[in-house]
């Protein structure tokens, strides 16, 4: 079983089973191939430099328009300037956390600096909003309803399975959240 | 965070007194707009609370409060400044996962003349 991280003398520390980090690495590497952009950087070099994306659009995918939201409510056409603007480092920065956390699963014993910390928060926190849009989770009673599944041996089809998944990485998330926010005490 | 090229140097991990006075020394036509944070049932209370602290470098209370005005009312007003700041937070926010969106003052200097548009 995994261990809770914990804020201590040598930064933040956790510790998880093989079977885990497998699980977490899959996770890191389904959310980084949703964030590659579909086509290759604009065929403008300097519109690329800049990281200006003249062919942003909303996202048509649910959890991928979650993770790249609208700027604006109710004004589509800003939201769509914003977008080509800034859609792309964004994308590239999410892929860069979600990486950097994935490279760190190499070992059993995670030992955390401030920097991996905030990766591993980011990462963790996408992984759950994308496995949130195929829950369907739209409300407090939703995760209520998804929390309450813990039991692996109850895990018999996707929605179940994915469920149990949901709930390890909120536990592990929230685990690290304390560990960073203890940190931010010392 | 991490965020690299559309953002600029001061919104790395920005401190208390940094924020203060970046936000005080606005000019009129730059005013007023509004960073709004959104509730979902996914983003952890205690993380968007770790993320006002640390980005916003605001202090554990007022961060707690404006989670929990997020949580209990469904959004909440976490800072204000000129369009281009706001979106730059807005940007950083999404980077952590926060749904975050920008919109004009109301009520602020010179929307009074404005249409006032409202969601």
């Amino acid at each position: 079983m995994a261990k809770a991280f914990k804020y201590g003398l040598k930064g933040i520390t956790g510790y998880l089973e093989p079977a885990e980090r497998e699980l977490l690495r899959s996770l890191f590497d389904d959310v980084i191939s949703m964030l590659e952009p579909a086509e290759a950087a604009s065929q403008d070099p300097l519109a690329a430099l800049v990281g200006l994306d003249s062919e942003a659009r909303e996202p048509s995918d649910r959890a991928v328009r979650r993770l790249l939201p609208n700027v604006s409510r109710d004004d589509d056409e800003a939201s769509l300037e914003f977008r080509r603007y800034t859609e792309r480092s964004l994308r590239e920065s999410k892929i860069g956390a979600l990486k950097a956390a994935a490279l760190g699963l190499d070992k059993d014993e995670l030992v955390l600096t401030a920097a991996d910390a905030r990766h591993w928060s980011t990462a963790l926190n996408d992984v759950r909003l994308v496995l949130a849009e195929r829950l369907d989770i739209r409300d407090d009673a939703d995760a209520e309803h998804v929390h309450r599944m813990q039991d692996w041996s109850q895990a018999e089809d996707v929605e179940s399975y994915l469920a149990l998944v949901y709930n390890f990485t909120t536990w592990l998330q929230e685990s690290l959240v304390q560990a960073m926010l203890a940190s931010l005490e010392a | 965070m991490t965020l690299s090229v559309a953002l600029g140097p001061d919104t790395q991990a920005g401190t208390q007194t940094g924020t203060a006075a970046s936000t005080d020394v606005l000019t009129a036509p730059d005013i007023p707009w509004n960073l709004v944070i959104w509730n979902d049932p996914v983003n952890l209370m205690s993380y968007v609370s770790y993320v006002f602290r640390s980005y916003f470098g605001y202090s554990e209370a007022k961060a707690n409060k404006l989670m929990l005005e997020v949580h209990k009312k469904g959004r909440s007003i976490v800072a204000h400044g000129s369009k281009e700041q706001v979106e730059q937070h807005a940007v950083a926010m999404h980077g952590f996962g926060l749904w975050a969106t920008v919109e004009k003052a109301e009520g602020g200097a010179g929307s009074g003349k404005g249409k006032g548009k409202r969601g």
